[in-house]
């Protein structure tokens, strides 16, 4: 194991990861109803291919990509579409969607396998990714061939594949690495292929020592990471391995670098090797909300009330359900939404765990600026958000937040740190665009 | 198929840390105790009735003003009245009479914290507002008599930490009976006036035993006259040490003030220029006191990094201006007060770069 790295600032919230970390991941069959969301990736919505009615096949192409930053969306079942409509989505208020009836889940091939994937151009690989609807599933959900086609005169040098899996709770990357390794380096080796890098590398927080023994067992560079949150968002993540700071506003492509998440490797893995969209994933049911905390391989599309139930239902103290973790997650007011692409975990808190603090005045104890992973002033961006100087906020650099929360979780105020400096970024960008 | 069911709505984060306002300011309570302890060792029951009578005055105070606005009351016992009330009865001599700590800590509260907005938004530290109030409005209760550190601790000690053998062997030493390290050390720079009240080569003797390790020694101890709080450097530390392991202070702060003092304190705290003595500078007075607690409160001081360290570089700078050159023989409440007013251009101009970020504006 290499030197341990980490960047700067960042806070320690109970791990909470024991809960689900040594549940093997188990297949859910798919559920009567499945609700596909053409909205799981970040971007354009795909548009509908299909009307109520149809029959559709398990891969079959539902929405088209419309636009360069979207994606296709194919049905995870074979069955019929019930309705195409707007829903409520667990990453938005609501969004459009494909239900799909389901009469069964074989099958799903629907590219031709390659099983050497350098017979083919780097192109080729990436075209497929395309089709395939891969996208990031550490919980952005930016699809994937757009961050492996780097505009001319970037030059990419580098690889991180990331396990780091900073969020609390959350196991999914985990079970993932130590059970499926051999896929998560390949899909690895496939990225790198098409990014025409070397040496691709995996960061893996030292929380979880099985998975970095069981990936360097295997072949893989691991970059062992503190165990410290943020440690998995992207900028962080390469200010650690490469000493390299991502331009503000810019993209870890500006300095040579991608990050992709080990899920996303597992999906790029079953678009190219396997012929097959991206139509499931792992997903993380914890929480001392949730009687029998798991890791479930779930289609996309299943609701989340159908992944408590497999993993035994809800606790009687159950009081917040969240898609995502428990730092950035959000909350949702209806168990029944669908799991996208991006849904690492369904995180249900008990009373006991879930953040009840009452805002009291900020103390100017300086916590956040100290923790702030992306060295700002949360507390006097907040305050400027709070008397709506909205200019202020923005000399104050509030466009460079990433909404990690880490300002807000350390607060001995308990204040909505990053709520008030999101709203601050809405305004901030609302008032550009009426100026221009 | 599973039935569905609702669920509360809230913002990320959705856990929260172990830290609350009041934790904070338990340590700090806690932290002040040993030099509270301190000084009803050296000064009798009476520091504790006076620290008892401010505490309350100080929570009282809060309440009804929380009262009076309608805001929560549950404020008043956060812990930041109660830090108040120790600070500003920490900043009396013991010899000051009951109401002085019961006026002094309600102005602090009501003016100096309340009219602000209350915890949070006030501009300046409360207790060292209601101290300079204090000061202002009864100098010679405040200023004037400073009784020696005998309560329980046994033995006669001079206020002026120099030995009463060592004492008695300086010419003229009456002249100079019930004056405080500082006030010492002020006579001296006006040499001419010591020697006349005093004998020729006085000053010197002066200097020679202030900068004695058995003067050391009893400032250290704190069997020295002056405030309550301020007197016994050692267990200042300790309070100190105590709130860094915590992670409630940061030490940029008291160390960037402490620094300067000292560096100033050699540079003209002596005879001439630079033969000053800086350990006799940071631990006479109230400096080890105001940095450790004051210069350190969170409200009224930058919350950048840089920010804290040219606030405890400023305050320092005024501080030993006033010791050398101003009025009063300790400037060490007056330097963070002014300081305090140039906080918020401190922090606006001290913001650091953002990950990434370039400056334009260089």
């Amino acid at each position: 194991m290499g030197k341990v790295k980490t960047f700067s600032g960042g806070t320690h919230p109970p791990g909470s990861k024991d809960l689900s970390s040594s549940g093997a991941i188990e297949r859910l069959p798919a559920p009567e109803l499945v609700r596909v969301s053409l909205c799981q990736h970040l971007g354009a919505p795909s548009k509908p291919l299909v009307k109520k009615g149809d029959s559709v096949t398990r891969g079959q192409e539902v929405a088209e990509q419309n636009g360069f930053i979207s994606l296709p969306t194919h049905s995870p079942v074979n069955g019929t579409v019930v309705k195409v409509e707007d829903a409520p989505m667990p990453h938005r208020r609501s969004g459009p969607s494909v239900l799909i009836k389901t009469e069964s889940e074989e099958g799903g091939r629907v590219f031709e396998p390659w099983e050497e994937f350098r017979a083919h151009s780097p192109e080729e690989i990436i075209e497929r990714i395309k089709k395939a609807g891969v996208c990031g599933m550490g919980g952005a959900s930016f699809p994937t061939y757009v961050k492996l086609s780097p505009p001319p005169g970037k030059e990419i040098d580098t690889l991180i594949l990331n396990g780091v899996e900073c969020e609390p709770y959350l196991t999914a990357d985990h079970r993932l690495m130590l059970e499926q390794g051999e896929d998560v380096i390949l899909g690895m080796e496939m990225l790198a292929y098409a990014l025409g890098v070397e040496n691709p590398v995996i960061g893996i927080e030292v929380n979880k020592p099985d998975a970095i023994e069981h990936m360097e067992s295997l072949g893989a560079t691991v970059v062992p990471l503190k165990v410290k949150y943020p440690q998995g968002a992207e900028k962080q993540l390469i200010d650690a391995h490469t000493g390299r700071e991502v331009p503000a506003g810019g993209l870890p492509l500006d300095v040579g670098v991608v990050v992709q998440n080990v899920g996303t490797a597992k999906a790029v893995v079953q678009a190219v090797r396997d012929g097959m969209p991206t139509m499931e994933r792992v997903v993380t049911v914890t929480g001392r909300g949730i009687n029998e905390p798991s890791n479930l391989l779930v289609q996309v599309g299943t609701p989340f009330s159908e992944l408590v139930e497999a993993a035994g239902g809800y606790a009687d103290d159950v009081v917040r359900l969240i898609n995502g973790g428990p730092m950035m997650g959000i909350a949702q007011y209806t168990d029944d939404v669908p799991v996208i692409k991006g849904t690492s975990g369904v995180l249900a808190l008990s009373s006991e765990e879930a953040r009840q603090s009452v805002e009291a005045p900020c103390i100017r104890c300086g916590k956040c600026v100290d923790a702030c992973p992306m060295r700002l002033v949360p507390s006097l961006i907040a305050r400027s958000a709070e008397y709506e100087q909205w200019e202020q906020a923005e000399r104050q650099g509030a466009l460079n937040c990433m909404a990690c929360g880490t300002c807000s979780y350390i607060c001995p105020s308990g204040r909505y740190l990053v709520h008030y400096i999101k709203r601050a970024q809405e305004m901030i960008r609302a008032l550009k665009k009426k100026e221009a | 198929m599973a039935e569905s069911r609702t669920f509360e709505l809230a913002m990320s984060p959705h856990v929260e840390g172990p830290r609350t306002t009041r934790k904070v300011m338990t340590d700090v309570v806690i932290a002040l105790l040993p030099a509270a302890a301190a000084a009803v060792y050296f000064f009798g029951l009476r520091a504790l009735l006076l620290v008892v009578l401010s505490v309350a005055a100080a929570m009282a105070a809060e309440y009804l003003c929380l009262k009076f606005m309608k805001r929560p009351v549950s404020f008043a016992l956060d812990g930041s009245a109660a830090v108040t009330g120790i600070l500003l009865a920490f900043n009396v001599p013991s010899s000051v009479p009951w109401w002085i700590p019961i006026l002094g800590s309600a102005f602090a509260i009501v003016v100096g914290k309340q009219a602000f907005g209350g915890i949070g938004h006030n501009i300046v530290n409360p207790a060292l507002l209601g101290r300079a109030f204090l000061v202002a409005s009864f100098p010679v209760l405040m200023t004037a008599g400073w009784p020696a550190p005998s309560g329980y601790s046994g033995g006669t000690w001079s206020t002026s930490g120099i030995s009463q053998e060592r004492l008695a062997e300086i010419p003229g030493a009456d002249a100079i009976s019930g004056a405080t390290p500082l006030n010492l050390m002020k006579q001296t720079f006006d040499e001419e006036g010591m020697e006349t009240r005093m004998g020729e080569g006085a000053p010197e003797r002066v200097r020679e035993e202030l900068s004695s390790p058995s003067t050391y020694w009893n400032l250290l101890v704190g069997r020295i006259g002056g405030c309550l709080g301020e007197t016994s450097g050692i267990l200042l530390i300790l309070g100190a040490a105590y709130l860094v392991a915590r992670g409630v202070l940061e030490i940029r702060l008291p160390l960037s003030y402490l620094g300067t003092i000292a560096l100033l304190g050699w540079v003209w705290g002596g005879a001439g220029w630079f033969d000053g003595d800086p350990l006799f500078h940071v631990l006479a007075g109230g400096v080890l006191l105001g940095g450790f607690f004051m210069v350190s409160d969170m409200v009224t001081t930058p919350v950048t990094k840089k920010g804290r360290i040219i606030f405890g570089i400023g305050a320092g700078v005024i501080t030993m201006v006033i010791r050398r050159w101003g009025g009063y023989p300790e400037g060490c409440s007056y330097s963070i007060l002014l300081m305090n007013l140039v906080t918020p251009l401190i922090d606006r101009y001290t913001r650091p770069r953002a990950l990434g970020e370039v400056r334009q504006d260089g």
